[in-house]
Protein backbone atom coordinates (compact mmCIF):
# COMPACT_ATOMS: atom_id res chain seq x y z
CA UNK A 1 0.00 0.00 0.00
CA UNK A 2 1.40 3.43 -0.95
CA UNK A 3 2.13 6.04 1.69
CA UNK A 4 -0.80 8.44 2.21
CA UNK A 5 -1.42 11.59 4.27
CA UNK A 6 -2.73 9.30 7.02
CA UNK A 7 0.48 7.36 7.55
CA UNK A 8 1.73 9.48 10.42
CA UNK A 9 -1.66 9.50 12.13
CA UNK A 10 -1.95 5.72 11.88
CA UNK A 11 1.58 5.25 13.13
CA UNK A 12 0.81 7.41 16.14
CA UNK A 13 -2.33 5.40 16.97
CA UNK A 14 -0.50 2.10 16.54
CA UNK A 15 2.02 3.13 19.15
CA UNK A 16 -0.68 3.07 21.84
CA UNK A 17 -0.40 0.22 24.30
CA UNK A 18 -2.33 -2.83 23.12
CA UNK A 19 -3.14 -1.45 19.66
CA UNK A 20 -2.30 -4.06 17.02
CA UNK A 21 -3.51 -2.17 13.98
CA UNK A 22 -5.10 1.00 12.72
CA UNK A 23 -6.46 2.02 9.37
CA UNK A 24 -8.48 4.57 7.48
CA UNK A 25 -11.32 3.01 5.53
CA UNK A 26 -13.97 4.26 3.17
CA UNK A 27 -17.37 3.71 4.75
CA UNK A 28 -19.08 3.56 1.35
CA UNK A 29 -17.18 0.62 -0.15
CA UNK A 30 -15.28 -0.77 2.85
CA UNK A 31 -11.90 -0.41 1.15
CA UNK A 32 -8.90 0.48 3.29
CA UNK A 33 -7.34 3.78 2.25
CA UNK A 34 -4.28 3.29 4.43
CA UNK A 35 -3.31 0.93 7.22
CA UNK A 36 -0.68 0.28 9.82
CA UNK A 37 -1.16 -3.22 11.16
CA UNK A 38 0.93 -5.90 12.76
CA UNK A 39 1.72 -9.01 10.76
CA UNK A 40 -1.12 -11.52 10.86
CA UNK A 41 -3.97 -9.02 11.14
CA UNK A 42 -6.52 -9.44 8.35
CA UNK A 43 -6.70 -5.73 7.67
CA UNK A 44 -8.83 -5.79 4.52
CA UNK A 45 -11.54 -8.05 5.92
CA UNK A 46 -11.69 -6.25 9.24
CA UNK A 47 -11.68 -2.85 7.54
CA UNK A 48 -14.68 -3.82 5.46
CA UNK A 49 -16.58 -5.16 8.46
CA UNK A 50 -15.73 -2.15 10.62
CA UNK A 51 -16.89 0.18 7.85
CA UNK A 52 -20.11 -1.75 7.54
CA UNK A 53 -20.73 -1.61 11.31
CA UNK A 54 -20.07 2.11 11.30
CA UNK A 55 -22.48 2.57 8.42
CA UNK A 56 -25.22 0.58 10.16
CA UNK A 57 -24.70 2.53 13.37
CA UNK A 58 -24.83 5.82 11.46
CA UNK A 59 -28.05 4.88 9.66
CA UNK A 60 -29.67 3.59 12.86
CA UNK A 61 -28.72 6.75 14.71
CA UNK A 62 -30.06 8.82 11.84
CA UNK A 63 -33.37 6.92 11.98
CA UNK A 64 -33.57 7.41 15.74
CA UNK A 65 -32.71 11.09 15.55
CA UNK A 66 -29.57 10.66 17.62
CA UNK A 67 -27.42 12.88 15.45
CA UNK A 68 -24.01 12.12 14.01
CA UNK A 69 -22.03 9.12 15.22
CA UNK A 70 -18.84 10.32 16.89
CA UNK A 71 -17.34 7.13 18.23
CA UNK A 72 -18.02 3.41 18.05
CA UNK A 73 -16.53 0.66 20.13
CA UNK A 74 -16.97 -3.07 19.63
CA UNK A 75 -15.84 -5.08 22.65
CA UNK A 76 -14.93 -8.74 22.61
CA UNK A 77 -13.51 -11.17 25.13
CA UNK A 78 -9.88 -10.44 24.27
CA UNK A 79 -9.95 -6.97 22.78
CA UNK A 80 -12.01 -4.96 20.36
CA UNK A 81 -12.37 -2.42 17.61
CA UNK A 82 -12.81 1.34 17.91
CA UNK A 83 -13.97 3.57 15.09
CA UNK A 84 -14.42 7.29 14.62
CA UNK A 85 -15.66 8.69 11.35
CA UNK A 86 -15.97 11.84 9.40
CA UNK A 87 -17.87 12.11 6.12
CA UNK A 88 -17.08 8.94 4.18
CA UNK A 89 -13.84 8.10 6.01
CA UNK A 90 -13.61 6.03 9.16
CA UNK A 91 -10.59 5.74 11.38
CA UNK A 92 -10.40 2.26 12.89
CA UNK A 93 -8.13 0.71 15.51
CA UNK A 94 -7.86 -2.89 16.60
CA UNK A 95 -6.79 -3.37 20.18
CA UNK A 96 -6.13 -6.05 22.72
CA UNK A 97 -7.78 -6.06 26.13
CA UNK A 98 -4.83 -4.29 27.75
CA UNK A 99 -5.31 -1.13 25.66
CA UNK A 100 -6.27 2.13 27.36
CA UNK A 101 -9.55 2.68 25.57
CA UNK A 102 -10.22 6.02 27.22
CA UNK A 103 -7.00 7.50 25.91
CA UNK A 104 -7.42 5.88 22.52
CA UNK A 105 -10.93 7.27 22.26
CA UNK A 106 -9.77 10.83 22.89
CA UNK A 107 -6.95 10.50 20.34
CA UNK A 108 -9.22 8.96 17.73
CA UNK A 109 -11.96 11.54 18.07
CA UNK A 110 -9.39 14.29 17.78
CA UNK A 111 -7.76 12.62 14.79
CA UNK A 112 -11.08 11.94 13.06
CA UNK A 113 -11.75 15.67 12.88
CA UNK A 114 -8.72 15.97 10.63
CA UNK A 115 -9.89 13.28 8.21
CA UNK A 116 -10.61 14.63 4.74
CA UNK B 1 -22.08 -14.46 70.03
CA UNK B 2 -21.11 -10.86 70.71
CA UNK B 3 -17.49 -11.64 69.88
CA UNK B 4 -18.52 -13.32 66.67
CA UNK B 5 -20.64 -10.33 65.65
CA UNK B 6 -17.81 -7.94 66.47
CA UNK B 7 -15.32 -9.98 64.49
CA UNK B 8 -17.62 -10.26 61.48
CA UNK B 9 -18.45 -6.54 61.66
CA UNK B 10 -14.74 -5.73 61.60
CA UNK B 11 -14.25 -8.02 58.61
CA UNK B 12 -17.09 -6.32 56.76
CA UNK B 13 -15.78 -2.87 57.61
CA UNK B 14 -12.39 -3.83 56.16
CA UNK B 15 -13.93 -5.11 52.94
CA UNK B 16 -17.51 -3.89 52.40
CA UNK B 17 -17.81 -5.90 49.19
CA UNK B 18 -16.96 -9.19 50.90
CA UNK B 19 -19.44 -11.99 51.45
CA UNK B 20 -19.06 -11.77 55.19
CA UNK B 21 -22.34 -9.86 55.30
CA UNK B 22 -24.12 -13.22 55.21
CA UNK B 23 -22.70 -14.74 58.39
CA UNK B 24 -22.92 -11.32 60.05
CA UNK B 25 -26.61 -10.88 59.20
CA UNK B 26 -27.30 -14.41 60.34
CA UNK B 27 -25.42 -13.93 63.62
CA UNK B 28 -27.36 -10.71 64.24
CA UNK B 29 -30.58 -12.54 63.53
CA UNK B 30 -29.72 -15.28 66.01
CA UNK B 31 -28.88 -12.59 68.55
CA UNK B 32 -32.36 -11.15 68.03
CA UNK B 33 -31.12 -7.90 66.43
CA UNK B 34 -33.49 -8.30 63.53
CA UNK B 35 -33.57 -4.71 62.27
CA UNK B 36 -29.79 -4.50 62.02
CA UNK B 37 -29.65 -7.98 60.54
CA UNK B 38 -32.13 -6.88 57.89
CA UNK B 39 -30.10 -3.79 57.02
CA UNK B 40 -26.88 -5.80 56.71
CA UNK B 41 -28.55 -8.44 54.54
CA UNK B 42 -30.21 -5.90 52.24
CA UNK B 43 -27.01 -3.91 51.82
CA UNK B 44 -25.15 -7.11 50.98
CA UNK B 45 -27.79 -8.13 48.49
CA UNK B 46 -27.42 -4.79 46.76
CA UNK B 47 -23.87 -5.82 45.93
CA UNK B 48 -24.44 -9.54 45.47
CA UNK B 49 -28.01 -10.00 44.21
CA UNK B 50 -27.36 -13.44 42.71
CA UNK B 51 -26.29 -15.28 45.85
CA UNK B 52 -28.82 -17.90 46.86
CA UNK B 53 -27.33 -18.13 50.36
CA UNK B 54 -27.84 -14.40 50.86
CA UNK B 55 -31.52 -14.68 49.95
CA UNK B 56 -31.75 -17.61 52.36
CA UNK B 57 -30.34 -15.47 55.17
CA UNK B 58 -32.79 -12.66 54.39
CA UNK B 59 -35.65 -15.16 54.30
CA UNK B 60 -34.78 -16.32 57.82
CA UNK B 61 -34.77 -12.76 59.05
CA UNK B 62 -38.24 -12.22 57.57
CA UNK B 63 -39.40 -15.48 59.11
CA UNK B 64 -38.12 -14.46 62.54
CA UNK B 65 -40.03 -11.20 62.17
CA UNK B 66 -43.14 -13.24 61.47
CA UNK B 67 -43.37 -12.13 57.85
CA UNK B 68 -43.77 -15.51 56.18
CA UNK B 69 -44.93 -13.91 52.94
CA UNK B 70 -41.62 -12.16 52.39
CA UNK B 71 -39.67 -15.10 53.74
CA UNK B 72 -41.29 -17.29 51.11
CA UNK B 73 -40.46 -14.73 48.41
CA UNK B 74 -36.79 -14.82 49.38
CA UNK B 75 -36.63 -18.59 49.56
CA UNK B 76 -38.28 -18.81 46.17
CA UNK B 77 -35.65 -16.42 44.82
CA UNK B 78 -32.93 -18.59 46.37
CA UNK B 79 -34.39 -21.61 44.62
CA UNK B 80 -34.45 -19.80 41.29
CA UNK B 81 -30.77 -19.07 41.69
CA UNK B 82 -29.94 -22.53 42.98
CA UNK B 83 -32.74 -25.05 42.35
CA UNK B 84 -31.07 -27.55 44.69
CA UNK B 85 -30.71 -25.14 47.62
CA UNK B 86 -31.73 -27.42 50.53
CA UNK B 87 -32.42 -24.73 53.13
CA UNK B 88 -34.65 -22.76 50.77
CA UNK B 89 -36.56 -25.92 50.07
CA UNK B 90 -36.94 -26.64 53.78
CA UNK B 91 -37.94 -23.07 54.53
CA UNK B 92 -40.66 -23.19 51.90
CA UNK B 93 -41.74 -26.57 53.25
CA UNK B 94 -42.39 -25.04 56.65
CA UNK B 95 -44.12 -22.03 55.17
CA UNK B 96 -46.34 -24.38 53.18
CA UNK B 97 -47.15 -26.29 56.33
CA UNK B 98 -48.07 -23.11 58.18
CA UNK B 99 -50.33 -22.18 55.31
CA UNK B 100 -51.97 -25.59 55.29
CA UNK B 101 -50.48 -26.62 51.94
CA UNK B 102 -49.73 -30.07 53.29
CA UNK B 103 -48.96 -31.90 50.06
CA UNK B 104 -46.44 -29.28 49.02
CA UNK B 105 -44.98 -29.19 52.54
CA UNK B 106 -44.60 -32.96 52.58
CA UNK B 107 -42.93 -32.93 49.18
CA UNK B 108 -40.45 -30.21 50.12
CA UNK B 109 -39.60 -31.53 53.56
CA UNK B 110 -39.13 -35.08 52.41
CA UNK B 111 -36.93 -33.85 49.55
CA UNK B 112 -34.36 -32.65 52.08
CA UNK B 113 -31.19 -34.67 51.79
CA UNK B 114 -30.08 -36.98 54.59
CA UNK B 115 -27.64 -34.37 55.92
CA UNK B 116 -30.48 -31.86 56.24
CA UNK B 117 -32.87 -34.29 57.93
CA UNK B 118 -32.39 -32.94 61.42
CA UNK B 119 -34.61 -33.90 64.30
CA UNK B 120 -36.82 -30.88 63.83
CA UNK B 121 -37.25 -31.57 60.14
CA UNK B 122 -38.11 -35.18 60.85
CA UNK B 123 -40.57 -34.09 63.53
CA UNK B 124 -42.17 -31.59 61.19
CA UNK B 125 -42.41 -34.19 58.47
CA UNK B 126 -44.07 -36.59 60.87
CA UNK B 127 -46.61 -33.89 61.78
CA UNK B 128 -47.30 -33.17 58.13
CA UNK B 129 -47.81 -36.83 57.36
CA UNK B 130 -50.06 -37.28 60.36
CA UNK B 131 -52.09 -34.26 59.30
CA UNK B 132 -52.30 -35.57 55.76
CA UNK B 133 -53.42 -38.95 57.07
CA UNK B 134 -56.13 -37.46 59.24
CA UNK B 135 -57.32 -35.30 56.38
CA UNK B 136 -57.65 -38.28 54.06
CA UNK B 137 -59.57 -40.15 56.76
CA UNK B 138 -61.85 -37.29 57.91
CA UNK B 139 -61.93 -35.16 54.81
CA UNK B 140 -60.72 -32.23 56.94
CA UNK B 141 -57.44 -30.49 57.29
CA UNK B 142 -55.78 -30.81 60.66
CA UNK B 143 -52.94 -28.37 61.04
CA UNK B 144 -53.33 -28.27 64.77
CA UNK B 145 -50.05 -30.10 64.93
CA UNK B 146 -48.39 -26.95 63.70
CA UNK B 147 -48.20 -25.67 67.23
CA UNK B 148 -45.95 -28.56 68.11
CA UNK B 149 -43.75 -28.06 65.09
CA UNK B 150 -40.60 -26.01 65.54
CA UNK B 151 -40.83 -22.52 64.14
CA UNK B 152 -39.60 -22.01 60.61
CA UNK B 153 -36.09 -20.82 61.28
CA UNK B 154 -35.52 -23.21 64.17
CA UNK B 155 -36.28 -25.99 61.77
CA UNK B 156 -33.67 -24.87 59.26
CA UNK B 157 -31.19 -23.82 61.94
CA UNK B 158 -28.82 -26.72 61.36
CA UNK B 159 -27.42 -24.90 58.36
CA UNK B 160 -26.91 -21.63 60.21
CA UNK B 161 -23.52 -22.56 61.56
CA UNK B 162 -22.51 -24.07 58.26
CA UNK B 163 -23.34 -21.05 56.14
CA UNK B 164 -20.80 -18.75 57.73
CA UNK B 165 -18.08 -21.36 57.66
CA UNK B 166 -18.73 -22.18 54.04
CA UNK B 167 -18.76 -18.53 53.13
CA UNK B 168 -15.59 -17.72 54.99
CA UNK B 169 -13.92 -20.71 53.39
CA UNK B 170 -14.98 -19.46 49.99
CA UNK B 171 -13.67 -16.01 50.73
CA UNK B 172 -10.27 -17.43 51.50
CA UNK B 173 -9.89 -18.80 48.00
CA UNK B 174 -9.65 -17.11 44.62
CA UNK B 175 -12.78 -18.98 43.68
CA UNK B 176 -14.87 -16.35 45.45
CA UNK B 177 -15.32 -14.25 42.36
CA UNK B 178 -16.10 -17.30 40.30
CA UNK B 179 -18.81 -18.24 42.75
CA UNK B 180 -20.44 -14.88 42.25
CA UNK B 181 -20.10 -14.75 38.49
CA UNK B 182 -21.33 -18.26 37.83
CA UNK B 183 -24.62 -17.57 39.54
CA UNK B 184 -27.49 -17.66 37.13
CA UNK B 185 -29.13 -14.28 36.63
CA UNK B 186 -32.40 -14.15 38.52
CA UNK B 187 -35.69 -15.01 36.99
CA UNK B 188 -37.50 -12.03 38.40
CA UNK B 189 -41.02 -12.63 39.52
CA UNK B 190 -42.26 -9.22 38.50
CA UNK B 191 -41.45 -9.76 34.84
CA UNK B 192 -44.41 -9.21 32.61
CA UNK B 193 -46.15 -12.43 31.71
CA UNK B 194 -44.89 -13.91 28.45
CA UNK B 195 -47.73 -12.34 26.58
CA UNK B 196 -46.62 -10.90 23.27
CA UNK B 197 -49.03 -8.01 23.73
CA UNK B 198 -46.91 -6.95 26.69
CA UNK B 199 -43.68 -7.21 24.75
CA UNK B 200 -43.51 -3.48 24.14
CA UNK B 201 -43.40 -2.78 27.89
CA UNK B 202 -40.86 -5.51 28.59
CA UNK B 203 -38.08 -3.14 29.63
CA UNK B 204 -40.18 -0.44 31.31
CA UNK B 205 -39.13 -1.30 34.85
CA UNK B 206 -35.49 -1.81 33.87
CA UNK B 207 -35.02 1.72 32.58
CA UNK B 208 -34.42 4.57 34.98
CA UNK B 209 -35.51 7.63 33.03
CA UNK B 210 -37.75 8.82 30.25
CA UNK B 211 -34.79 9.47 27.96
CA UNK B 212 -33.91 5.77 27.89
CA UNK B 213 -35.14 3.16 25.42
CA UNK B 214 -34.56 -0.55 25.06
CA UNK B 215 -35.31 -2.73 22.11
CA UNK B 216 -34.90 -6.42 21.35
CA UNK B 217 -34.35 -7.11 17.67
CA UNK B 218 -34.25 -10.49 15.95
CA UNK B 219 -31.60 -11.58 13.47
CA UNK B 220 -33.68 -10.29 10.55
CA UNK B 221 -34.03 -6.80 11.97
CA UNK B 222 -37.57 -7.26 13.26
CA UNK B 223 -38.67 -5.93 16.63
CA UNK B 224 -39.21 -8.64 19.24
CA UNK B 225 -39.84 -6.46 22.27
CA UNK B 226 -39.41 -2.98 23.67
CA UNK B 227 -39.81 0.45 22.17
CA UNK B 228 -37.53 3.12 20.80
CA UNK B 229 -38.78 6.67 20.84
CA UNK B 230 -37.01 9.56 19.13
CA UNK B 231 -36.70 12.97 20.73
CA UNK B 232 -40.20 13.95 19.66
CA UNK B 233 -41.62 10.84 21.32
CA UNK B 234 -42.35 9.06 18.03
CA UNK B 235 -41.77 5.29 18.16
CA UNK B 236 -39.08 4.55 15.59
CA UNK B 237 -38.39 1.02 16.80
CA UNK B 238 -39.08 -0.69 13.51
CA UNK B 239 -36.86 1.61 11.47
CA UNK B 240 -33.99 1.37 13.95
CA UNK B 241 -34.35 -2.41 14.11
CA UNK B 242 -34.27 -2.67 10.33
CA UNK B 243 -31.10 -0.57 10.13
CA UNK B 244 -29.43 -2.78 12.70
CA UNK B 245 -30.18 -6.06 10.92
CA UNK B 246 -26.98 -8.02 10.55
CA UNK B 247 -24.99 -6.09 13.14
CA UNK B 248 -24.62 -9.18 15.29
CA UNK B 249 -23.30 -11.38 12.50
CA UNK B 250 -20.90 -8.69 11.25
CA UNK B 251 -19.53 -8.11 14.73
CA UNK B 252 -19.10 -11.82 15.17
CA UNK B 253 -17.29 -12.14 11.81
CA UNK B 254 -14.98 -9.21 12.59
CA UNK B 255 -13.99 -10.74 15.90
CA UNK B 256 -13.46 -14.13 14.28
CA UNK B 257 -11.06 -12.58 11.76
CA UNK B 258 -9.15 -10.97 14.58
CA UNK B 259 -9.21 -13.93 16.94
CA UNK B 260 -10.43 -11.73 19.78
CA UNK B 261 -13.15 -14.09 20.98
CA UNK B 262 -16.88 -13.56 21.07
CA UNK B 263 -18.15 -10.00 20.88
CA UNK B 264 -19.75 -8.76 24.04
CA UNK B 265 -20.98 -5.23 23.36
CA UNK B 266 -21.12 -2.48 20.78
CA UNK B 267 -21.22 1.08 22.06
CA UNK B 268 -22.11 3.92 19.73
CA UNK B 269 -21.67 7.52 20.81
CA UNK B 270 -23.61 10.06 18.78
CA UNK B 271 -24.18 13.78 19.16
CA UNK B 272 -27.40 13.35 21.12
CA UNK B 273 -27.38 9.79 22.40
CA UNK B 274 -25.35 6.82 23.51
CA UNK B 275 -26.55 3.51 22.06
CA UNK B 276 -25.30 0.20 23.42
CA UNK B 277 -25.92 -3.23 21.94
CA UNK B 278 -25.17 -6.76 23.00
CA UNK B 279 -25.90 -10.19 21.56
CA UNK B 280 -28.99 -11.79 23.08
CA UNK B 281 -30.31 -15.37 22.88
CA UNK B 282 -31.65 -16.86 19.64
CA UNK B 283 -29.43 -14.63 17.51
CA UNK B 284 -31.23 -11.52 18.65
CA UNK B 285 -29.72 -8.15 19.45
CA UNK B 286 -30.48 -6.05 22.51
CA UNK B 287 -30.28 -2.29 22.06
CA UNK B 288 -30.33 0.27 24.85
CA UNK B 289 -30.26 4.01 24.13
CA UNK B 290 -29.83 6.89 26.54
CA UNK B 291 -29.29 10.59 26.31
CA UNK B 292 -25.74 11.88 25.82
CA UNK B 293 -25.67 13.04 29.44
CA UNK B 294 -25.83 9.48 30.77
CA UNK B 295 -22.42 8.23 31.86
CA UNK B 296 -21.18 5.44 29.60
CA UNK B 297 -20.62 3.15 32.57
CA UNK B 298 -24.28 3.46 33.52
CA UNK B 299 -25.32 2.63 29.96
CA UNK B 300 -23.45 -0.65 30.21
CA UNK B 301 -25.15 -1.38 33.53
CA UNK B 302 -28.55 -0.74 31.94
CA UNK B 303 -27.59 -3.05 29.11
CA UNK B 304 -26.79 -5.84 31.59
CA UNK B 305 -30.09 -5.37 33.38
CA UNK B 306 -32.06 -5.34 30.16
CA UNK B 307 -30.22 -8.44 28.95
CA UNK B 308 -31.22 -10.36 32.07
CA UNK B 309 -34.80 -9.47 31.40
CA UNK B 310 -34.59 -10.28 27.70
CA UNK B 311 -33.09 -13.70 28.41
CA UNK B 312 -35.84 -14.60 30.83
CA UNK B 313 -38.56 -13.38 28.51
CA UNK B 314 -37.16 -15.16 25.46
CA UNK B 315 -36.83 -18.38 27.43
CA UNK B 316 -40.52 -18.21 28.24
CA UNK B 317 -41.95 -17.14 24.91
CA UNK B 318 -39.75 -19.19 22.62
Amino acid sequence: MNRTPYAELLSMLSRHRGVVGSFVVSERDGLAVDSNVQIGVHAEAVAALAASLHRKARLACGAAGCGTVTFLRLDAEKGGICAAGRDDLVLVTISEARANIGLLRVEMMRAAKALT
Amino acid sequence: MADEIRRLSDDLARDPSSLVFMPLADALRRAGQLDIAMRVALRGLDRHPYLADAHDVLARIHADRGDLERAADEWEMALRLDPSHPQANLGLGFVDFRRGNLESAERRLSAAGASDQTGSVSAALAHVRTALGSRSENGTTDTGGATAVPNVTTAVESRVVEVPNAVVARMATPARNRIVTRMTPPSIAEYPAPDRAHARQLFSSVLDAADQSALLVDADGLVLAGTYADRSGLDVAEVVAAELAGVSSEAERAMRHLGLGAWTSLLVEADDAVVAMTPAPLGSLLVVATSRQTPVGLVRLLLDRALTRARDWLARVS
